[in-house]
């Protein structure tokens, strides 16, 4: 695998209680890309409980990363409370059908059974057996796609926004409804040993404002963020695109980590919330990792941990959001490779070479 | 009620602007009564409300859940005003763009965005959906005279069709014939220049100047 001294679950602990490290903690966030690492397609995941534990497992050996995620698409819930979801051969799903189309329908749908409904009962067991596999090595976490984005998934992003504006009491009912059934997968997930890691895509300012994220997205995430606390678990928040301007309130969740975009600044983050959470991000999954040579990467690696290894709450080498399946894995590689040799403790004037922007 | 042409028109904007969908289909009903010419009433209510919107967009006070209202708005009033355009008016042959999401992708909040400020600046927009194919864009823009393919993507997977339905064109010698311009979450001005697209940009509203740079417009 590589030449780290520590394991993820050691170097985590360490770097935790500000001890010595061999390195900064680094994610790669790799979804459906472990499909090729073990020459599978992107649609053997579909209710394969067994396959996406190998990939994964597999991936995580082969470049030698900090985290586990157990993710194929951001649809799982919803698709489990009715939504249609398309499955390309090999590539990841999308949305092809909401479950359903105006307000007066919410009463038909009913919060998932993670152990029932859908594909959560496949995720939950690619969960149970990547623990027993690595547990005792790498944190493994279950994806959890926060309440507002399911709703959007449930009865369209156009038909949610605009009844935002026009009938919140909706909105309200949906993203409640999304919350039960989230809730009740949050426990399934940690049931099996691992951490939920929330993704709230539709949250992201380049969809809706600071005010309606106040209002539809950010009193479901603290519940959820509340629940996992309850059980003893940290959590990292996940929100796409542009979030800048709601960084404090995304804090104010609770969570322990905020995952940062590429389309948001880590020396921003880190200047408004870094006494508060511990940083992720942002290499770019689409213009660096998937597009990019290694040496783009490194540089790319390079510029984030300028930015922010020094954050108060601590920062994470990461991917702004989950990598393009195709991927390259020597761009992935190259991620690794970059961060063993910045190396610890973390020396800026040996960054700065490469800081020209 | 209204004292002048003026008023009226400030009103179908404010409309527009306020996300009343109701009041702007009741001004513009008004101002087929009153024989107010249509297009006027629409270039200088509707329009003038959507830019406006569009402007509040750009500086973050108004989100995509604002913007979609405002066009509700535009497009109630529209319906109105339309069938009472001059025939000059209405035959006037305008720029005319091919958008859509392309195949492998159903995300297509963007790509509506770009639609309604597309509309709402006075070009003809024939927007064919989501999951389309490279073919039908092209065969779309040839049967519809179009000038502009726009196609749109928030996936990094679907991000190589757009490059297909650009070697579609040169390999059936359309390419000089049409502009083709990218846009969406994964894509980058590298990535337009990479397939040889003739433009990129990374907001609806800059879309639109881009279509007015191709168009030869003033911005």
């Amino acid at each position: 695998m590589s030449c780290d001294l520590m394991t993820p679950v050691e170097r985590f602990a360490a770097y935790g209680r500000g001890e010595g490290v061999d390195r900064l903690p680094c994610v790669p966030i790799v979804g459906n890309t472990a499909a090729r690492v073990v020459g599978a397609k992107v649609s053997g995941f579909r209710g394969n409980g067994k396959l996406i534990a190998d990939a994964q497992v597999a991936a995580y050996r082969r470049f030698g990363y900090d985290v586990i995620r157990i993710f194929t698409d951001l649809y799982t819930q919803a698709e489990a409370m009715g939504a249609r979801v398309h499955y390309p051969d090999d590539e990841t799903a999308y949305l092809a059908e909401p479950a359903i189309n105006s307000a007066d329908q919410i009463v038909s749908l009913e919060p998932a059974n993670p152990y029932k409904d859908g594909n959560l009962p496949h995720h939950l067991e690619a969960m149970s057996r990547a623990v027993e596999a690595v547990g005792k090595e790498v944190a493994v976490t279950g994806a959890l796609t926060g309440p507002f984005t399911t709703a959007s998934f449930l009865i369209g992003t156009e038909t949610l926004v605009r009844l935002m504006l026009k009938n919140p009491g909706a909105v309200h009912q949906l993203c409640e409804l999304a919350l039960q059934g989230a809730l009740a997968y949050a426990k399934a997930i940690l049931d099996t040993g691992c951490t939920p890691s929330l993704t709230d895509a539709m949250c992201s300012t380049t969809v809706i404002s600071p005010k309606q994220f106040k209002e539809f997205g950010q009193p479901y995430l603290k519940r959820l963020v509340d629940f996992i606390h309850g059980r003893g678990r940290g959590v990292t928040l996940h929100i796409c695109g542009k979030t800048r301007a709601i960084w404090e309130q995304m804090a104010d969740t609770g969570a322990d980590c905020l995952s940062i975009d590429n389309a948001a600044d880590l020396l921003e983050a880190k200047l408004n919330v870094g006494t508060r959470v511990r940083l992720m991000g942002n290499v770019s999954p689409s213009e660096i990792m998937l597009q990019g040579t290694p040496s783009q990467v490194r540089d790319a690696v390079r510029q984030c941990v300028w930015k922010a290894h020094d954050n108060p709450k601590g920062y994470i080498v990461a991917s702004g959001c989950s990598l393009p399946v195709e991927t390259p894995f020597q761009n992935i590689d190259a991620m690794l490779e970059a961060v063993r040799e910045i190396g610890w403790p973390v020396q800026t004037e040996k960054l700065e070479a490469v800081w020209t922007v | 009620m209204w004292e002048n042409e003026n008023e009226l028109f400030k009103a179908l904007s404010d409309a527009v602007v306020g996300m009343e969908e109701d009041l702007a289909r009741q001004l513009a009903i008004e101002a087929v009564e009153r024989k107010i010419d249509a297009y006027t009433a629409i270039e200088r209510g509707l329009v003038d409300g959507m830019g406006r919107a569009g402007e509040l967009f750009e500086s973050e006070e108004y989100f995509i859940p604002e913007l979609l209202l405002c066009s509700d708005a535009m497009y109630a009033g529209l319906d109105i005003l339309r069938p009472h355009l001059k025939i000059e008016d209405a035959n006037q042959r305008r720029f005319k763009v091919v958008i859509g999401v392309v195949e492998g992708d159903t995300h297509d909040i963007g790509k509506n965005l770009v639609k309604i400020m597309l509309e709402a600046s006075g070009f003809d927009v024939i927007d064919l959906g989501r999951d389309i194919p490279p073919q039908q864009f092209v065969e779309t823009a040839v049967s519809e005279n179009a000038d502009v393919i726009a196609l749109s993507t928030l996936m990094t997977t679907t991000m190589d069709a757009m490059a297909e339905v650009v070697e579609r064109l040169q390999k059936t010698n359309l390419r000089e014939r049409f502009k083709v311009i990218v846009g969406g979450g994964p894509i980058s001005p590298a990535f337009a220049d990479r397939i040889h697209a003739d433009g990129y940009a990374n907001s609806a509203p800059n879309a639109v100047k881009l279509v007015k740079q191709l168009a030869g417009v003033p911005a």
